[in-house]
């Protein structure tokens, strides 16, 4: 008897555990954290050991500042790449041996003689890491996306950025000398309670939202509406975000498609601001209108995915996929290696431009100098030209660094996607060149940029058709017709890589960035999600009531039927 | 000194203390407090007032009780023949059969996906068959086990008893066979039943877009409601305890009722 009731116990302990097996699914991002840790944990091994020796060397500086790093899972350079894989710019190759953190611990000692032992671990989505931080992890310096940064800002836990940190004369603050015009303006502009983004974060990586999709199956056009989602065309064939935020965007895109695609709101003078607010509208009629268009999302679209969409895409199970630029620009490298052509579109109505940036949190900094000394340090380490184009490679994100006075940045674009004109195709092509695209290019080489052998050879009056100009001078110089930042570029990568990592300026010209909303609008937005996901209990047919009732009525009377059966033969 | 029995249970003790009990406890106090911290009931009313989480709920057991049914279905015969057959290596069989679980699942569910595209074309059509083929595919080895074990140590001269009494092989199957491997049928159905109602990873993974319990304590908090979903995780705490309870009470039964024969 007792045995048995100690059965009972265990297995409702086991199933308890099973209970909280999913939960710990969730926690994913805990887990990689602590890999994470224990791989940071090696590297500080090593440089404990390597900072042992040198104790006895330098025992009056033996003083050492440890940084608690927390960013998103595979969003840094971890070295080891091939002797092929090296970046050869006009400028220098470039070739990632080291982890980037490494490289970094190894700079700050030869440039501040201080050792700094950086604690690297990651973080899956924004919420994690919010509820990472709630839950009582000390981070120091994180890496979340704007809206998350502005809810931390609006809630007093960042540590400003330092006057030094924005003094341009120094040679190591690599960040606010290379940062992008363009974005240094976003960053500027945008404020939540009064304080510009600027004051508290910096930027790492950007992007926008857009579809890929197969051209094949599916026209630019088709493409390039969010109302592509719900699509009867492509039923069962296209893939949404598994999340609340992005669905909602696009949602909010294809529900305002006549207003967002008219001629007089295009044209209307506070274009920019109309269109984020409209973007950022939260009121219960849009939001009810979202969740009606989700509903049909739902019946139309091949599922809400959370990371199988790139997957799913490149094997061809749908041909259209909503995805961020950076992802996009993954998709379509892996797709090409199996000779397989994707396109991204930018939907015409808007699109999600996002920043992740780099802040640093009161709980971890505090009022410790040397460390917010170290923590700016790492940003401008991960803003040097050379590093920038290391994670761009490794990540497929797009920095937010143009470089500056460094041409490297620019030259890695060109590196990646500008014309490569071989002998051949040149010939064939001679015939059809055109005059003004040749004048252009020639242009173009006057001024100096063609620096390449093999686009200056091109730029000399045989332009092939089919490569064009990309003005991207909005982003590098500020000055969108900038002849330094024109990339001569096949045509076909305006919808394809080029499109997606260095949006055209037209594209972000219908960008809009999406606020952080108050607690009581993210509960009506969740509560509208969990409308869409949640099956309805109120679907549930009355047959199907009727059904469980006699079934119910059928068990019961079965059990009490066969304890007097019971009794009746075999007595007690 | 000496290690007696009491000894030898500290550690599982420990563990017990600290991964159950401890996280109970926390799952408790926020399930009954709202965001100032004050006892509150609303969690409570608010699930079973809401037509989405009792619809979850609803969608959550039709998924368990369908699995564990064609799980059962499945194991049973297999792992009857396995256990009475006269197979020398049965005990190889058996391992065959529990190997998979020593691969990762996601990875075969993976590859579960692929298959099922092959052979219907588009998953998305089938949400919810998917859902139940990709369970059964992860849990039927914790069905197959305890069943094959009970079956195994089964007496023989028991059934030989009963047909000596004049049971033809139906009859003794079915009462004596069945009754007596009930333990292990019920605990298999525990093993599948609960987990299948929670593992919305399955579901994630076959693109069924419907929550279930697991991904709704999961949007819960993503959206930094730890109380709402503190709730939903009692409330299946719940549906277990009554679960084991009820099966449990049967137990003691079914062994009189075998041995009376």
């Amino acid at each position: 008897m007792k045995k048995k009731r100690r059965c009972q116990m265990l297995a409702l302990a086991l199933t308890a555990a099973f209970l909280a097996a999913p939960m710990n699914a969730m926690a994913d991002g805990d887990a990689a954290n602590a890999e994470s840790a224990t791989l940071s944990a090696e590297g500080t091994e090593k440089t404990g050991a390597a900072s042992a020796d040198k104790k006895n060397a330098a025992a009056s500086d033996g003083k050492k500042v440890t940084l608690r790093v927390c960013n998103w899972e595979e969003y840094i350079d971890l070295g080891d790449w091939d002797e092929e894989e090296t970046i050869d710019l006009e400028s220098g190759d470039i070739i990632g041996e080291n982890p980037m953190v490494e490289d970094f611990q190894e700079w700050y000692r030869d440039t501040y003689g201080v050792d700094v032992e950086v604690e690297y671990s990651t973080f899956g989505t924004n919420e994690d890491l919010y509820n990472m931080l709630t839950l009582g992890d000390v981070y120091d310096l994180v890496c979340p996306s704007e809206y998350m940064f502005m809810k931390l800002m609006a809630e007093d836990q960042l540590v400003p950025l330092s006057d030094a940190f924005f003094d341009e004369t120094d040679e190591n603050n690599y960040y606010m000398r290379g940062i992008s015009p363009y974005i240094r303006k976003v960053f500027e502009e945008h404020e939540i309670e009064g304080k510009p983004w600027s004051d508290f974060a910096a930027g790492y990586m950007w992007g926008i939202t857009g579809i890929v999709y197969n051209p094949e199956v599916m026209s630019h056009e088709e493409a390039s509406s969010w109302k592509v989602l719900s699509n009867p065309k492509f039923k069962r064939r296209v893939t949404v975000k598994d999340n609340v935020r992005d669905s909602y965007f696009a949602a909010v895109g294809a529900v305002k498609h006549d207003l967002l695609t008219s001629p007089e709101f295009i044209n209307s003078p506070d274009y920019a601001k109309r269109l984020e607010e409209e973007m950022n509208d939260v009121s219960p009629e849009t939001i009810q209108a979202v969740q009606d268009y989700l509903q049909d999302v739902r019946e139309n679209a091949y599922s809400f995915e959370t990371d199988s969409g790139k997957a799913d895409m490149i094997t061809g199970k749908v041909v259209a996929n909503y995805q961020w630029s950076g992802d996009a620009v993954y998709s379509l490298d892996q797709a090409e290696e199996d000779d397989y052509i994707l396109n991204f579109a930018v939907p015409e109505e808007a699109t999600n431009i996002y920043f992740d940036g780099w802040v640093m949190l009161k709980a971890g900094i505090g009022e410790d100098s040397e460390k917010q000394h170290a923590a700016e340090a790492f940003i401008n380490f991960l803003s040097r030209p050379d590093n920038v184009i290391r994670n761009m490679y490794y990540i497929g994100y797009t920095s937010v660094i143009a470089g500056g006075d460094d041409p490297r940045v620019f030259e890695y674009c060109d590196w990646c996607y500008g014309a490569e004109e071989d002998e051949e195709e040149e010939d064939v092509d001679e015939a059809e060149g055109e005059a003004e695209d040749s004048e252009e290019a020639e242009v173009a080489e006057a001024d100096g940029e063609a620096e390449d052998e093999e686009d200056g050879e091109a730029a000399d009056g045989e332009e092939a058709s089919g490569t064009v100009e990309y003005p991207l001078g909005y982003f590098f110089s500020g000055d969108p017709a900038d002849e330094d930042f024109i990339l001569t570029t096949d045509e076909e990568q305006l919808q394809r890589q080029l499109g997606s990592q260095y949006p055209s300026e037209e594209s972000i010209s219908r960008s809009s960035i999406m606020i952080y909303f108050t607690a009581e609008q993210n509960e009506a937005i969740n509560r509208m999600w969990i409308n869409v996901r949640c099956f309805n209990i109120l679907d549930v047919p009355v047959w199907v009531w009727i059904l469980l009732g006699t079934a119910a009525v059928a068990l019961v009377a079965g059990i009490l039927g066969r304890k007097q059966w019971k009794k009746k033969y075999y007595g007690d | 000194m000496r290690l007696s029995r009491k000894t030898l249970g500290i550690p599982y003790a420990v563990f017990l203390l600290l991964f159950v009990a401890a996280p109970l406890l926390v799952l408790i106090y926020f399930a009954f407090t709202n965001g100032s911290g004050q006892f509150t009931l609303a969690n409570f009313t608010g699930f079973f007032t809401d037509p989405n989480t009792l619809g979850t709920l609803f969608y959550s057991l039709c998924i368990a009780f369908v699995t564990t049914l064609v799980c059962l279905l499945i194991a049973y015969p297999t792992a009857y023949i396995l256990a009475r057959s006269r197979f020398r290596r049965s005990g190889v069989l058996i391992m065959l059969f529990v190997l998979p679980m020593w691969i990762n699942f996601t990875l075969r569910i993976t590859a579960m996906k692929e298959i099922l595209t092959m052979i219907e074309g588009n998953l998305a059509y089938w949400p919810f068959l998917n859902s139940v083929i990709g369970m059964t595919y992860d849990f039927l080895p914790f069905m197959i086990l305890p069943i094959y074990n009970t079956i195994v140590r089964l007496d023989d001269s028991l059934i030989e008893a009963a047909k000596d009494l004049g049971a033809n092989d139906r009859s003794a199957f079915f009462r004596v066979t069945l009754p007596l491997s009930a333990p292990g049928i019920l605990s298999g159905i525990a093993m599948v039943f609960l987990p299948a109602m929670t593992n919305y990873v399955v579901l994630d993974m076959l693109y069924n877009s419907t929550y279930i319990m697991g991904s709704l304590i999961g949007s819960y908090f993503s959206a930094y409601n730890w109380h709402g979903g503190s709730m939903i995780a009692l409330i299946l705490l719940a549906i277990i305890c009554i679960f084991t309870l009820l099966t449990g009470g049967d137990e003691e039964d079914t062994r009189t009722g075998g041995t009376h024969l």
